[in-house]
């Protein structure tokens, strides 16, 4: 009985190593109005496909909770009902904001309606229409109502996390403009032709007058995001969709031209990989720092002193579930810091060592207690972050140059009294009898 | 919802018909009101030559839309102006105000530029394109021709942007290294330290007693441990620590008392002529 149960729990392990394609986990709440479940089974499926468990929830169900006992009950949590102004207590923008602290992913919904989520956009940078104001686009000509874009993936969106020859994908729902914020990870921006207005009703006139009003009067062009990410921090990530039609299996299904499927189904799959913390996530392995020609670490360094620091990097792999060593970043830099850097450098990676880089660099003519920084933060990247305190003294009493050609003439000087010493005492102890005869002598005349 | 509006929309597009840009042409005036250069934009084939505007000149751009088909004119729902700069990705949107009439007058005052106008820093050119969209009609975009704008400040980055790029690298200057004089200067003063030896050699050959008595059995010993001293000292000196120097020499110091005390007193012996 009792081994019966542990093979059971064995299996159970192994599946969930299998299983697990996310490098945090592969337990997804799904938020979604229940007369809209069924409308996105394909990105479901897509998530089954990589190994999610997926959990359901009405927005205005008590359970389960997102948060139980300070501990998210969830790796990943999806708020597909982007309609709903009421949810259940324990869904908040607030709350939203604890699960982000404990490093759970979101995936966040907008639409054209006044949500509790439309309220915690602005908290994210991002500056939302007014209500009621749809993306539109009458550009190109086609049969299906202008707030019902076909996008093409430009140079400019978030290349790493789309697929490279994406098909269009379509979209419906609201834009935003970006605030200042170098967290945000645009990764889908409207097209160039398109702008928010009242789809019925909204007169040329009103266009005019809201530009007119200032800045952010207008929402048009390539500029806005659509479908845009936010890395915290932390780490965590938060996708913001400006309209969950994109996940739906009708949009999934239609086609852009003839015969050629849309590209929703692959998008939702790219945008769940970043966010889920598939792809683009990396880790520092270890830390090494020693002299040029030593191997292991100094409690402490002197300065002036020739140091090798070296970082190793691992990246993860989603199809085998692990951490491969990852040579690609080409900007690494190292920073030698004490209050300011004092020396910045880039870190390059060493032929022939995968994920490891590596550089050498002397250290400077100041004491002090310095710190190895890495600080790497690239878009869409996991941002990497490393700081190693080490102290550096001024040299030991004798850690200091001997021996200088300045100084012979007084090592010449110490020598030469010394070995007069020597010489002298020799021959006053070896030879006093001689001189002792003479003195004897004259000490007798004397008598 | 999603899929009543196309079924209307098809509807609609059967009827769908051309929009038209009817003599379109810009102006461009200086400060005082004075023409500077005033040409009809052709929209078959973009101008191979920017239109620059410097100071606080104006652009004026006009034109009227009207239906291809009946020539009446028509107020679309979408009637902008992209500037957009390929260098940076930077863009601005300006919506133009058409009459119902058709007509539209479009005026870039660079006294009093619009917020939507993208930054430019290095003077790039800015393609100005006209997009011209409407639930009626076909989409209409025509590229109109590129504008070189006075050169502005680039635009606010975050703070934090920075650390979001490679930073430039960052050199220690460190101290310039200590000088030393000629080692030929140094070897002369050497020379002259050791002069003196010359000197007391050669007295001291007239006048030094033999040493006779090195090898006694008395004398040697504390001889060799004089030396022996002077050895420690010299190589406490090459590389020898303190405490190994204090350790050697007491150890040193036992022998050289006794063969001290016995060479002295044999000394005394033979002055007092004891022996």
């Amino acid at each position: 009985m009792f081994s019966f149960r542990r093979v059971l729990f064995l299996a159970a392990g192994l599946a969930s190593l299998v299983g697990a394609k996310s490098s945090t986990g592969n337990s997804v709440l799904v938020v979604v109005e229940p007369k809209r479940q069924d409308d996105f089974s394909i990105f479901y499926d897509g998530l089954r496909d990589q190994g999610y468990e997926l959990t359901f929830r009405a927005p205005k169900d008590e359970s389960p909770p997102v948060i139980e006992y300070d501990e998210a009950k969830f790796a990943h949590v999806v708020i597909l009902a982007s309609e709903t102004k009421n949810f259940a207590k324990d869904i908040t923008p607030q709350s939203l904001i604890s699960l982000l602290d404990l490093e759970t992913n979101l995936i966040l919904g907008l639409s054209t309606k006044q949500t509790p989520l439309a309220s915690l956009a602005p908290e994210f940078s991002l500056i939302l229409p007014p209500p009621g104001t749809p993306l539109i686009s009458y550009f190109p000509k086609r049969e299906e109502s202008p707030s019902l874009i076909p996008i093409t993936p430009s140079k400019y969106d978030a290349t790493e996390i789309l697929n490279k020859d994406l098909p269009p994908v379509w979209f419906s729902g609201v834009p935003h403009a970006f605030g200042n914020n170098p967290l945000l990870v645009p990764i889908l921006h409207a097209p160039a032709e398109s702008f928010a207005s009242e789809v019925d009703g909204g007169s040329a006139d009103a266009l005019v007058d809201a530009a007119e009003k200032g800045g952010e009067g207008l929402w048009a062009g390539s500029q806005l995001g659509i479908v845009t990410g936010f890395q915290a921090l932390n780490g965590a990530r938060v996708t913001w969709l400006g309209g969950v039609d994109l996940l739906t299996d009708e949009l999934a299904q239609r086609e852009v031209s003839n015969g050629v499927k849309s590209g929703n189904a692959q998008f939702a799959r790219n945008v769940a990989a970043w966010t889920f913390k598939e792809s683009l996530v990396l880790r520092i392995d270890k830390i090494e720092h020693h002299l040029v020609n030593a191997t292991g670490p100094n409690e402490v360094y002197t300065t002036n002193d020739q140091l090798v620091y070296s970082i190793y990097i691992s990246k993860y792999d989603p199809q085998k579930a692990t951490w491969e060593p990852y040579s690609g970043i080409k900007d690494l830099q190292l920073e030698f810091t004490m209050l300011d850097p004092h020396i910045r450098s880039s870190l390059p990676p060493v032929p022939g060592a995968p994920g490891k880089y590596s550089t050498t660099f002397r250290a400077p003519d100041r004491h002090g207690v310095f710190k190895f920084v890495v600080d790497w933060k690239r878009k869409g990247w996991t941002y990497l972050h490393s700081s190693t305190t080490v102290p550096v003294v001024p040299p030991r009493h004798d850690g200091y140059p001997r021996f200088l050609s300045a100084a012979w003439p007084y090592y010449a000087g110490a020598i030469s009294t010394s070995m007069a010493f020597f010489l002298f005492s020799a021959i006053w102890l070896a030879g006093e009898v001689q001189h002792g005869n003479k003195r004897a002598g004259k000490a007798g005349k004397t008598e | 919802m999603l899929s009543l509006i196309p079924v209307f929309l098809l509807a609609l597009s059967a009827h769908a018909s051309l929009l038209a840009v009817q003599s379109p042409r810009y102006t461009v005036t200086g400060a005082k009101g004075s023409e500077v250069q005033a040409e009809p934009v052709s929209l078959a084939q973009k101008p191979s030559s920017p239109v620059a505007l410097h100071g606080k000149e104006t652009l004026k751009l006009t034109f009227q839309i009207v239906d291809k088909e009946t020539g009446k004119g028509v107020q679309p729902h979408q009637t902008f102006l992209r500037f957009y700069d390929e260098k940076t990705n930077e863009e601005g949107i300006q919506p133009v105000r058409v009459t119902p009439g058709g007509k539209a007058k479009f005026e870039l005052n660079l006294s009093k530029p619009p917020l939507s106008l993208p930054p430019t820093p290095d003077r790039d050119p800015l393609k100005v394109t006209l997009f011209i969209g409407s639930s009626v009609y076909d989409p209409l975009s025509v590229e109109l021709f590129d504008l070189i704008l006075p050169a502005s400040q680039p635009a606010p980055a975050h703070p934090q942007e920075l650390t979001f790029h490679p930073l430039p690298e960052i050199k220690h200057t460190f101290r310039p290294e200590n000088k030393q004089p000629p080692r030929l200067i140094s070897a002369v003063s050497v020379g002259i330290v050791f002069a003196p030896w010359v000197v007391l050699l050669g007295l001291w050959s007239q006048v030094a007693p033999r040493p006779s008595h090195l090898f006694s059995p008395s004398i040697l010993p504390f001889i060799l441990s004089l030396g022996a001293f002077e050895t420690l000292l010299f190589r406490y000196w090459i590389g020898l620590k303190l405490g190994q120097v204090l350790l050697y020499g007491a150890i040193l110091a036992i022998p050289t008392i006794f063969t001290g005390k016995q060479a002295l007193s044999s000394i005394a012996n033979h002055r007092l002529g004891r022996k």
